[in-house]
């Protein structure tokens, strides 16, 4: 075995740094979110693995206020766009004006539109159009928007964080499936528990005021990018995404039975990009230098529930999602020897 | 650095662990087996003698030293062994990672301190087994072989068996020879030695007669040919009861040699009179001795019975076919005459005989409806006494009949209804059957020819290409779930049809 150049202190230092600033963030967004620890965690994974992320949950959950107040917590441009049927493109990306300059001779300029912002609030996205709704579409992945022929790039980092609500579907338009697939996670905001829901009376009905700190810059969060996607990954770890991935595919010959019978599609390749990154994530908020199996567990369902479409008679059945990837789950670790009897092959 | 040294000898360390618990199992597997084919020579103790232990010893040991060496010496990678340090000692992958890491080109700076972390975790370490004993099935089971084993090799040797039959005759004389002359009284002695011997040729002959069927007139059967059969068992010994069994044995064989005597169950008196009067006239004349003569109330009563038969079938019908040679007979048997009678009534069977053969032809060879086919039978019948065995073989429209109103038999001015309407009346048709579900209802199933007509198949074709559609677009339109799963009942109840 090859002997390591002895650099090991300084990396050591950038992932402790890492786990402060993370640690850091956490709890400024604890001082004003109570509960949702999971959904807390998720949306910080998300932010640091340059994805988007989707929140789904009934009215008056804190969605929004979570987002607001992570905003808040970093030191970056927010804006927020409360999704309506009449909202059109323009409104989101911005459009071409006439103005005049001081020769009174008009001309063209481009009028950004909210999207240029570091952290964007898409409210309640299904409201709107379809047409608006793919407005978005460019700038979530490209990090730049076209207009008019001219390409306006998007400032870094760019991090869209979408609410929706699951009742109430009539005057909606559900996001296409090209467009979830955009989002890296899609996060359930659960009711809170009654210690939560106690917490949240005295907080919100007190005249304290809790200031929320800047902890991180776009700098900052950058680098801690940039060094997520240095984390290794061992061949049967990454081979286990690639398991999971494939099993929520019907078609593919060792997808468990339930996938096979209840699925329509399966994730996208972007899933196992998801997977993986989200792993890399949560394993250096807990201070680890690579990816593991609980890793990947813990970051399956808000990387494929939004990928795996149901057949009819998944629907009809009422199939939980989160249940089907737990069985997917569970078959592609049997298949990747994580079982007891391994030491007998 | 000591890290990859550490990590190294840590995946070492729990290889070797893997390595003697695959040893374990496979040495129990093989335990069991070489236990199970160690029975064999303990089997085979009386050819082989005191080898018969050492094999079975050295197949015991074989097996399961076989096994134990396979189990170790079993393929053994080392990042398998690298996944189970990090199981067994939560290790969260570290150490696989850091070992397939540190040797790739490709590695980041951030691998350096992951082979550190993964170094003084493994330090940190103790030394423990982490990979648990596993017992396999065969295990439970070794005991069964061992005990077996045990057993033979106390108990005596096992007599194999030989690839001949024993020879009876040669059997019998020896135990005729053997047999003590004080163990049975004279007369038992005498009854033994009875049965004259047979050369080879004629016991073949007494085989062949038992082995064909018995046709009456029994022979007389041989007292004392069984009792080599029973030469090597301790009925052998028990003469008195032995021949006591043979002597009524024989008696009974005698009986089932009288066929006359025995009633034939297999046929159906009911089924025919005609059949029960050849059967009674077939047990008057061959049951019996020919040299003895034939019973006159016997005789007298065949003829009765065939009188009445006669009366019974229509007046004027067979009875005078045969009757007047009944009378004949009845005459001459009550003249004491009972050749005459047995030829009168020899003639009236022959007349019988002949009826009804032609009546089977008539039946089989008949063509036309089933309707047609009864009334020319009955009007067969009635022929058959009036013309003197007359055929009735006129066919379906006899000269001057037919089908025409007015002009056949039937009594619809519209004559009979055609052959095709009436062929089948489940050629088409339709059933209706109760269908279950949240309304009642009544589906109809098409059946018969009908059913696979290429409008009906069209329907089971289109069946699943709309099925498909409405999955499609159920999932498509937002389809809210009572209504969803109301729509798949009715699907599936058309599946299920």
């Amino acid at each position: 075995m090859a002997q390591p150049p002895v650099s090991s202190q300084s990396q050591e230092q950038r992932v402790t740094e890492f786990v402060n600033s993370y640690q850091a963030l956490r709890a400024e967004v604890g001082k004003i979110i109570v509960g949702h620890n999971d959904v807390v965690s998720q949306v910080l994974v998300g932010l640091f693995a340059g994805g988007h992320v989707l929140l789904e949950g009934v009215p008056g959950l804190g969605k929004t206020l979570l987002i607001k107040t992570l905003a808040e917590s970093l030191e970056l441009s927010f804006s927020r766009i409360q999704f309506t049927p009449d909202l059109m493109p323009g409104d989101i990306i911005g459009t071409n004006i006439i103005v005049e300059d001081a020769q009174a001779r008009k001309h063209f300029q481009f009028q950004r539109g909210p999207i240029f912002g570091h952290i964007l609030l898409a409210d309640e996205v299904n409201r709107a159009t379809p047409k608006t709704q793919s407005a978005l579409l460019e700038g979530m992945q490209e990090g730049a928007v076209t207009v008019s022929g001219a390409a306006h790039p998007l400032p870094s980092p760019f991090f869209v964080l979408a609410t929706q609500n699951p009742i109430e579907m009539e005057g909606t338009y559900p996001l296409p499936e090209a467009q979830l697939d955009r989002f890296l996670f899609k996060l359930r905001v659960r009711y809170p528990a009654l210690e939560e829901l106690t917490e949240i009376i005295d907080r919100t009905t007190h005249v304290r005021q809790v200031e929320v700190r800047r902890v991180l810059t776009g700098a900052q969060v950058l680098s801690m990018r940039e060094l997520v996607r240095e984390i290794p990954i061992a061949s049967h770890v990454r081979d286990l995404a690639s398991f999971i991935v494939l099993g929520t595919h019907p078609q593919w010959e060792r997808a468990p039975e339930t996938a096979r019978r209840f699925v329509r599609y399966g994730a996208s390749p972007r899933g196992a990009q998801a997977l993986v990154l989200g792993a890399k994530v949560r394993a250096l908020s807990e201070g680890r230098f690579n990816v593991s199996v609980e890793d990947l567990r813990a970051t399956a369902l808000p990387a494929l529930r939004h990928r795996l479409i149901l057949n009819f008679e998944g629907e009809a059945e009422g199939i939980d999602v989160d249940d089907l990837i737990g069985q997917i789950v569970e078959n592609a670790e049997s298949m990747t020897g994580s079982g007891k009897e391994v030491f007998l092959r | 650095m000591a890290g990859p040294t550490v990590i190294e000898r840590l995946v070492a360390d729990v290889a070797r662990q893997i390595r003697l618990r695959r040893a374990e199992f496979y040495g129990l597997r093989g335990l069991f087996w070489g236990a199970a084919a160690a029975v064999v020579p303990l089997v085979l103790k009386e050819p082989l003698g005191v080898w018969s232990y050492v094999g079975a010893a050295v197949l015991l040991i074989a097996g399961a030293g076989a096994g134990g060496l396979w189990g170790y010496l079993m393929r053994l990678p080392l990042t398998e062994a690298a996944r189970l340090a990090d199981r067994g000692y939560g290790l969260q992958e570290r150490v696989s990672t850091a070992l397939e890491w540190a040797e790739r080109p490709d590695r980041t700076p951030i691998v350096e301190a992951l082979v550190a972390d993964a170094s003084s975790r493994a330090e940190q370490l103790g030394a423990r087994r982490i990979i648990a004993r596993r017992v396999p099935r065969e295990a439970k089971l070794v005991p069964v072989p061992l005990l077996l084993g045990l057993v033979l090799a106390a108990a005596p040797p096992i007599p194999l068996p030989q690839g001949r039959l024993p020879s009876f005759s040669v059997s019998r004389e020896e135990d005729e020879e053997k047999a003590p002359p004080d163990r049975s009284g004279e007369m038992q002695q005498a009854e033994r030695k009875q049965p004259t011997r047979r050369d080879p040729a004629q016991r073949v002959d007494v085989q062949e007669r038992n082995l064909t069927p018995r046709l009456g007139g029994g022979g007389q059967s041989q007292a004392g040919d069984l009792a080599a059969v029973f030469k090597d068992t301790s009925l052998g010994g028990r003469a008195p009861d032995f021949n006591s069994f043979l002597k009524k044995g024989d008696e009974r064989l005698r009986m089932l040699e009288q066929l006359d005597r025995i009633p034939d169950l297999q046929s159906d008196f009911t089924q025919n009179q005609t059949r029960m009067v050849f059967q009674k006239a077939k047990s008057l004349r061959g049951g019996l001795d020919p040299n003895k003569k034939v019973s006159p109330e016997k005789l007298r009563e065949l003829l009765s019975e065939m009188e009445r038969l006669g009366r019974k079938n229509g007046a004027g019908g067979q009875q005078g076919n045969w009757s007047g040679d009944v009378y004949e007979g009845m005459e001459a048997l009550e003249g004491g005459q009972t050749d005459k009678a047995m030829e009168a009534m020899e003639r009236a069977l022959n007349k019988m005989r002949s009826i009804e053969e032609r009546g089977r032809d008539g039946k089989s060879l008949k063509g036309g409806r089933e309707s047609d086919r009864r009334g020319n039978r009955r009007g067969g019948d009635k022929g058959a006494g009036q013309q003197g065995g007359g055929t009735g073989d006129e066919g379906d429209f006899p000269e001057g009949e037919g089908l025409l109103p007015g002009r056949g038999k039937s009594g619809s001015p519209k004559g009979d209804a055609t052959a095709r309407l009436r062929g089948n009346p489940f050629d088409v048709g339709v059933e209706g059957e109760s269908r279950a579900g949240r309304k009642q209802g009544i589906d109809t199933n098409m059946l018969g020819r009908g059913a696979q007509m290429p409008s009906r198949m069209q329907y089971m074709g289109v069946l699943g290409q709309y099925r498909k559609m409405m999955e499609e677009s159920i999932a498509r339109e937002q389809v809210p779930r009572d209504f969803q799963g109301q729509v798949k009942e009715y699907f599936q109840s058309l599946d299920e049809r």
